[in-house]
């Protein structure tokens, strides 16, 4: 694998220049509200989901002007967002945490906070146990499922929302977060958590590589791959190149992107075949000119994956922390 | 106004519901004076307000055989418009996929929609408000839908005639599923399924309140349904002031009997009419336009005999 910040610093510096004109950054500064959070379009109430990926993709460019004190706001608005488990909501007034926990946990982490909240969350993850893999809905899927999906039900990664079943998404979010935090921040039980997920998403896998939702198979008929699911999926699983599942999903991913249609999959794409030191027929300005098509429907969470492809990630998903540590 | 605080009706306290099928045998017909004209005799009250349409956008869908047709789309647009609505929005949360920008590219709703960016709402991100769940059909006390859904004044569900592999068929009520966004419940809203999906629909109809609904029935799906099932021609829009009503009426059009559909069965003790008497027929018969559906063998005995 070729790390996101092996880019030489002359690299680097043209493509924070021609950032310098880019429409993202401007949308994103655009949509900041004043709690110090961002909503899904700009003038929308703020979320912890688009705040967390405003700040993962300002925090490359914190050379810029102002853009420290936006993240010291989004940051704050984060902490203050969190629930007293440790978890966060997708919305506000929301009493129960979901998913979105693992993004807050990867964005503190990545902005170095230091105030505990990414240790909390992150315990609140390694807690968080789906329903759907119990005995009981083991013993009911077996005996009265077994048509519907063939899944190894054995495997356990995290859903949407508590005690509900395994996804592909947000058990690649959990383990993307897991994956960027000291060895000592996790508790002992993350060990066995990141291992049944790593497998869980493998036995997700489509036929063919590359993952949807998490159903690769429904009543016998395979499922058709997505460009987002993938990539996330493949984020997580970024230091197991070499395995069959994560060959055949980057060449599902390769083949795929000639009918990329959006703005959000170019970029992920892009960002995801980089992490990998494939080389990337989707270029800077092809994320640019979807952007002028529809500006991404003002999408804060699009903006922020464009702006993270078309920028070096220095900071990105480049430490990876060994899952037996 | 779709009030989550009105009160339910029973359906026994609603006047007789309408129900009109208009057969189309292609999405290159003059779809909008063929809407344009059966609305007008519902003569919906629209004038001066605002109107949400509530397509059924699954995923990326090239063979146009999964998503309701923007053709359709446009013409309901259109239709509204020209019966004097103020502003006529379109909006969908897709369920299965979180990159909506890509299944409307797939739709090509820009071919028919002019500046579907101003237009089109992505129910999955749009700002939420908390709403009680008064029927607690299912044991969801509460749920977060969008303030688009809840602040419009006429809220018109716009499905395809399609089977599904959970819940037998999927129609304008079932559609309504999309109003739940994705942003809070996930893709797909897994704790909808949880929640039992035949209650779920009765709760989130009966907290939004879809108006009216149009049924794009020139295609549909028939089998292992909603995605993967097989292409059905069936030549028909189905369109009544009564979502439950509606869905009967397609059920009948695919040669399913309605009741035996569990949400239906629910609805039609809850929200609106499912008997054929409570029914008024207008355009073609049932009969007429009848085109059985192949269900999987789990629903065999939804099929009329």
């Amino acid at each position: 694998m070729i790390p996101a910040d092996s880019a030489s610093d002359q690299s680097n510096a043209t493509r924070e220049l021609s950032l310098a004109e880019s429409p993202f950054l401007h949308l994103l500064e655009r949509a900041q509200n004043e709690d110090g959070g961002w909503g899904f379009q700009p003038g929308r109430s703020s979320r912890v989901e688009p705040t967390c990926w405003a700040l993962l993709a300002l925090l490359q460019l914190q050379a810029r002007e102002n853009v420290k004190e936006r993240l010291s706001r989004g940051v704050q608005f984060l902490r203050a967002s969190q629930l007293s488990d440790g978890s966060w909501p997708a919305a506000p007034a929301q009493e129960t945490g979901c998913w979105v926990t693992s993004l807050a946990c990867w964005a503190l982490l990545a902005a170095k906070d230091s105030s505990g909240a990414a240790e909390k969350g992150l315990h609140w993850l390694c807690d968080d146990w789906p329903k759907d893999s119990s005995p009981w809905r083991r013993f009911i899927a077996h005996f009265f499922h077994k048509d519907i999906a063939r899944h190894n039900d054995s495997y356990r990664g995290w859903g949407w929302t508590p005690r509900t079943a395994s996804w592909v998404e947000p058990t690649a979010f959990a383990l993307i977060a897991m994956s960027q935090c000291p060895p000592d921040m996790l508790p002992r039980s993350a060990s066995r958590r990141r291992h049944l997920a790593k497998f869980l998403l493998y036995d997700r896998m489509c036929p063919g590589g590359g993952w949807n939702c998490g159903n690769p198979r429904t009543y016998g008929v395979a499922g058709e791959s997505l460009i987002i699911p993938t990539v996330w999926a493949l984020l997580a699983l970024r230091n197991q190149q070499g395995r069959s599942e994560v060959e055949a999903s980057l060449a599902w991913l390769e083949k795929n992107l000639l009918n990329i249609r959006s703005g959000a999959s170019l970029a992920l794409a892009r960002i995801c075949l980089e992490t990998f030191g494939r080389s990337v027929p989707i270029h800077e300005q092809d994320v640019r000119t979807s952007f002028d098509k529809n500006e991404f429907l003002e999408n804060v969470p699009v903006t922020a994956w464009a702006s993270l492809a078309c920028n070096a990630r220095p900071h990105w998903l480049a430490v990876e922390v060994p899952e037996t540590a | 106004m779709p009030d989550a605080s009105k009160s339910l009706i029973p359906s026994f306290q609603r006047p007789p519901s309408r129900v009109a099928i208009r057969r189309n045998a292609n999405y290159g017909q003059d779809l909008s004076s063929l809407l344009y004209e059966t609305l007008l005799e519902f003569d919906p009250p629209v004038r001066g307000k605002t109107v949400l349409l509530k397509p059924n956008f699954v995923g990326p869908d090239p063979l146009g055989v999964m998503n309701t047709h923007p053709a359709v789309i446009a013409a309901a647009r259109d239709g509204f418009l020209r019966l004097g609505a103020s502003q006529v929005l379109i909006g969908d949360g897709p369920a299965m996929d979180r990159d909506t920008e890509a299944i409307l590219e797939s739709v090509n709703l820009r071919e028919y929609v002019r500046t579907p960016s101003r237009v089109f709402v992505d129910l999955n991100v749009d700002d939420v408000k908390c709403v009680p769940l008064k029927t607690r059909a299912s044991r969801l006390k509460e749920l977060y839908l969008p303030k688009t859904v809840l602040g419009v004044d006429f809220l018109v569900s716009m499905p395809k005639l399609k089977t599904h592999h959970w819940a037998g068929v999927t129609l304008s009520l079932k559609n309504m599923f999309g109003v739940v966004p994705g942003s809070c419940y996930g893709w797909p809203k897994n704790v909808l399924h949880w929640a039992g999906i035949d209650r779920s629909i009765l709760d989130i109809n009966a907290a939004a309140r879809p108006d009216f609904a149009i049924v794009d029935g020139i295609m549909g799906m028939e089998g292992n349904g909603p995605i993967q099932g097989t292409p059905k021609e069936c030549g028909v829009l189905v369109l009544g002031d009564d979502p439950v009503a509606v869905d009967a009426t397609c059920c009948r059009i695919m040669a399913l009997r309605p009741h035996k559909v569990k949400y239906l069965a629910g609805a039609g003790t809850l929200l609106g009419h499912l008997n054929a008497a409570k029914i008024k027929q207008l355009g073609e018969s049932i009969e007429s336009v009848r085109t059985p559906f192949a269900v999987l063998k789990e629903f065999k005995a939804l099929q009329e005999n």
